[in-house]
């Protein structure tokens, strides 16, 4: 589904040169190990004879990550900022997109006028394109039909007005979340 | 009227609702149809466990919930991976 | 405010997400139920469904028995919302591409 990054040997070869590649691992093995210690904590409870379950989960889900994830860059630090400015965004966005939905469907007659619009992101990241795509279908009148080559076809319920302003604005909102900083004219 | 048989009530006229969408499983007309009718009812039906269990006050049926948003996610991923012949094979 | 009116606004407020909830609910069900075509179907589905639910959660909220059933509340709105999502996107790109069983 997703386009891979083209390999990264240069910056395998780098690590391997000095010695850092300990830390490098411990660094990628620890915000993960906390991540899954903490969701086991909430899904469990705080029982301590439910870690005989807890623990062996804990670690093969760690494990199993990584190796899902060794494709990626290894600066995939989500960004604060960029998070704490996405969250309200998609907040409003849903409201919006529920209502806007909701008034479509409501009257006596459905008022729609559907169609395809391609859209080529400009976002590197595979997690900031998963990201992109799924508040694609949770934004009022647009739903992410098919990523194909680096390009997203979107449906949208009204294909009468111009997608590419609000994905562009969505587009660098997801692009801050991960530390991708997109100008303010593309396209 | 309590908070108990305010979220009851509303329970109630979730799985109303959850019935009627069940029209859609049974008209279709093509799979892919009736899929998104499933997990629409999936999306209800964690909707209602998670009215009574706060309701009749049992917690662990958020676990139940739990489990259904996982078995949701999961069975759509098949069912797109299905492919022409492949249940004959 | 004195503790009984803080718990009437409580449950005022909650009455009415609850309400707003069960209100996307319907109108998801009716859209799933109206509209032409899959595409359209689908956004009723991913939209209003996932915020009838997430309205929902938020008007348990209060009534939570612990913090950890208030955080396993909000996991499981975000583990929809995900699933929501991206199930859509599937069900959209094997309907676009034509390669389902249920296309001769």
């Amino acid at each position: 589904m997703i386009a891979r990054p083209p390999i990264r040997n240069e910056q395998g070869a780098r690590k391997g040169a000095n010695s850092p590649a300990l830390s490098a691992r411990l660094l990628r093995f620890l915000p993960r190990l906390i991540l899954f210690t903490a969701l086991w904590l909430v899904i469990a409870g705080s029982d301590p004879s439910s870690w005989i379950i807890g623990l062996p989960t804990v670690l093969f889900a760690t494990l199993s990550s990584l190796r899902l994830a060794s494709a990626q860059p290894t600066q995939s630090a989500l960004r604060l900022g960029g998070l704490l400015r996405f969250l309200p965004f998609f907040v409003v966005e849903s409201i919006r997109g529920g209502i806007d939905v909701a008034s479509r469907v409501l009257r006596p007659r459905v008022r729609i006028n559907p169609g395809f619009q391609s859209y080529r992101p400009r976002l590197d990241h595979p997690g900031a394109r998963v990201l992109f795509l799924d508040s694609i279908s949770l934004l009022p009148g647009t739903l992410s039909a098919d990523m194909r080559d680096g390009v997203i076809e979107v449906h949208a319920l009204d294909i009468g007005s111009d997608l590419v302003p609000e994905l562009q604005r969505l587009e660098r909102l997801v692009g801050r979340v991960f530390g991708q900083t997109l100008e303010e004219d593309g396209a | 009227m309590t908070m108990v048989a305010f979220f009851l009530a509303l329970a109630l006229v979730l799985l109303i609702t959850m019935a009627v969408g069940l029209v859609r499983i049974v008209i279709g007309p093509t799979p892919a149809d009736r899929m998104m009718a499933a997990q629409l009812l999936g999306t209800s039906g964690i909707g209602v466990l998670m009215l009574l269990s706060t309701a009749l006050g049992i917690p662990a049926l958020i676990d139940v919930g739990l489990i259904f948003a996982l078995l949701a996610a999961v069975s759509v991923a098949a069912f797109t991976r299905r492919r022409v012949g492949q249940d004959q094979a | 405010m004195d503790e009984p009116t803080i718990a009437l606004t409580i449950n005022i407020v909650s009455v009415l997400l609850a309400l707003a909830g069960i209100f996307f609910y319907i109108a998801g069900t009716v859209g799933i139920l109206r509209l032409p075509d899959i595409f359209t179907r689908l956004h009723a589905l991913t939209k209003a469904d996932n915020l009838g639910l997430g309205l929902i959660l938020l008007a348990l909220l209060p009534h939570a028995p612990d913090a950890f059933y208030a955080v396993k509340l909000f996991l499981l709105w975000v583990l929809v919302l995900i699933g929501g999502a991206t199930g859509a996107h599937l069900i959209a790109k094997r309907a676009l591409r034509g390669d389902g069983e249920d296309i001769h």
